[in-house]
């Protein structure tokens, strides 16, 4: 199923002094993963966070199916944070009791499945795990709906290459193909093999979108090497980085 | 949504709580005990002397350790209430709270309604605790239960309307005043959060700053009125030749309490609707 899904015009965004958006344009169509790709302080984790809500625009247009942020567009936004965002009083269990409550396309069932699997006790507080396994519920809370947009801020930054498997492999299997995975990172290579689009963000604005594919035949690169050449900085003393 | 928001805030405010409400009118009644202990040794003083000591060590023990408890909840009260809006809206936790389906106002409101049962409560059971430790230490626990449950019918019957209108004000202006200065913390930490890299401090002076404006704010209504009818303090309100002065005073109060109320939780709702700042 496709159709517009994200649709950004103008968009700005300010911290103080400090332009964290500037004027960004954005369509995003659903049914595919998105990769959104951009180095540290592009502007990534602010877009995300306009997307679902959390931040107001300074001035533009943000519209999901065709509304504001607002509470019927977070029933349908399925946001990943990168960090944990649980009150450590919390069982797993009476998470799982507040996404049933609060999101109608919660699947407990699905959420119980996955953490049987993974030998997570729903009994034990938040406050007991271990990071590790804090965002391993954090990551089945976020997949377990069926939502119509997976916004997804550095899903596997800081993670060992073992847990990045897992995290995608949760991701891959678990999202709602009629809906659209939003991930967000500047690691490239990892993300690369499932993504069906990237949109490349700097200095606040998306300065390239493409599908993957295309990338791959017209260019003959893979989007890694995409991301070196337009995000490429001289190192300090000058020359170049031999890898 | 705001039930099922507020089941939340319950459950989290059950575990502390909880067992502190239970045991303040036990150690309530255990330091009556030992008081009665102490008051039976003087009156009996072929008693040993260390009987004596033992019931003074009792004493002390369970003095410490009531007021400890008394203290204990009031402290806790206003430590859950800063705790829960700091933490739970303007933390970590608000990562989860903002991108539930709700609005910004049911958040706080839930938050306000939770922080008001919880100060009722613990308020309640202070005062329990104390009409616990009077009435058991008094050595005649079913007979002064008796004598003041008889004084209170008596007192019942020989009072007033006006009476009842004043006890439903003062009642009314405790509960608002509580949740009054609910929402001056919540719009304090709301404007604090904005002050990036200083929050606490900014949350602090915005307490102050929101504290001195009100007082200014009365100040000038006081002086207006004064000049406009200087009398206005002394003169009484008649009505069928009742002095109705006391009514309408609580009533003004009240409603320049409801009045903060509403202007402290719209400060709160568009800060946090508009400019939330996560850390």
């Amino acid at each position: 199923m496709s159709g517009l899904l994200i649709q950004c015009q103008d968009v700005w965004k300010r911290y103080g002094r400090k332009e964290a958006l500037c004027g960004l344009n954005l369509r995003l169509e659903s049914g595919k993963i998105v990769g959104l790709l951009g180095p540290n302080g592009s502007g990534k984790t602010t877009l995300i966070k306009v997307l679902n809500g959390l931040l107001q625009p300074d001035g533009g247009t943000v519209l999901i199916e065709g509304e504001a942020p607002g509470v019927r567009t977070k029933s349908m936004v399925s946001y990943l944070p990168d960090k944990p965002y649980f009150a450590g009083w919390m069982r797993v269990s009476d998470l799982f009791d507040l996404f049933a409550d609060f999101y109608m396309d919660f699947d407990r069932a699905r959420a119980e499945q996955m953490c049987q699997a993974l030998q997570i006790d729903t009994g034990l507080r938040m406050k007991t795990l271990s990071k590790g396994t804090k965002e391993k519920v954090q990551l089945i809370l976020v997949m377990s709906r069926r939502a119509r947009l997976y916004l997804l801020d550095e899903p596997i930054a800081g993670v060992d290459p073992a847990a990045r498997d897992f995290i995608l492999s949760t991701i891959l299997n678990n999202y709602n193909p009629d809906g659209t995975v939003l991930i967000s990172t500047h690691l490239i290579s990892d993300v690369e093999r499932v993504l069906d689009e990237v949109v490349f963000i700097q200095n606040g604005r998306v300065v390239r979108q493409d599908l993957v594919d295309d990338i791959r035949e017209k260019e003959g690169k893979s989007v890694d090497e995409l991301f070196r050449e337009v995000f490429r900085t001289v190192p300090y003393g000058g020359g170049e980085w031999k890898c | 949504m705001l039930i099922k928001l507020m089941k939340y805030d319950m459950k989290s405010l059950s575990r502390a709580f909880i067992p502190m409400w239970i045991l303040a009118p036990i150690v309530a009644m255990l330091f009556s005990f030992s008081i009665r202990g102490m008051i039976a040794w003087e009156n009996n003083p072929w008693l040993p002397g260390f009987m004596n000591a033992g019931n003074g060590i009792l004493l002390a023990v369970t003095a410490v350790v009531f007021i400890g408890v008394i203290v204990g909840l009031m402290v806790m009260t206003i430590l859950f209430i800063i705790q829960r809006f700091w933490n739970g809206l303007l933390k970590e936790e608000g990562y989860l709270m903002f991108t539930l389906p709700v609005k910004t106002w049911e958040l706080i409101v839930s938050k306000a309604l939770v922080a008001t049962l919880v100060t009722c409560i613990s308020s309640v059971v202070a005062v329990f605790s104390c009409v616990v430790l009077g009435v058991f230490s008094s050595g005649e626990v079913i007979r002064t239960f008796a004598y003041m449950w008889r004084t209170f019918l008596e007192g019942v019957i020989e009072i007033d309307l006006s009476f009842w209108v004043h006890l439903i004000l003062l009642v009314l202006l405790g509960i608002t005043g509580a949740v009054k200065s609910i929402y001056h913390l919540y719009a304090a930490m709301s404007m604090g959060q904005l002050f990036e890299g200083h929050r606490v401090a900014g949350s602090c002076v915005s307490y102050i700053g929101i504290s001195i404006a009100f007082s200014v704010i009365a100040g000038i209504i006081g002086i207006i009125v004064s000049y406009a009818d200087p009398d206005f303090l002394y003169r009484g309100i008649y009505y069928n030749g009742k002095d109705l002065w006391g009514i309408f005073y609580l009533s003004y109060t009240l409603f320049m309490t409801m009045l903060q109320i509403v202007i402290f939780h719209v400060i709160s709702e568009r800060i946090l609707a508009t400019k939330l700042n996560l850390e």
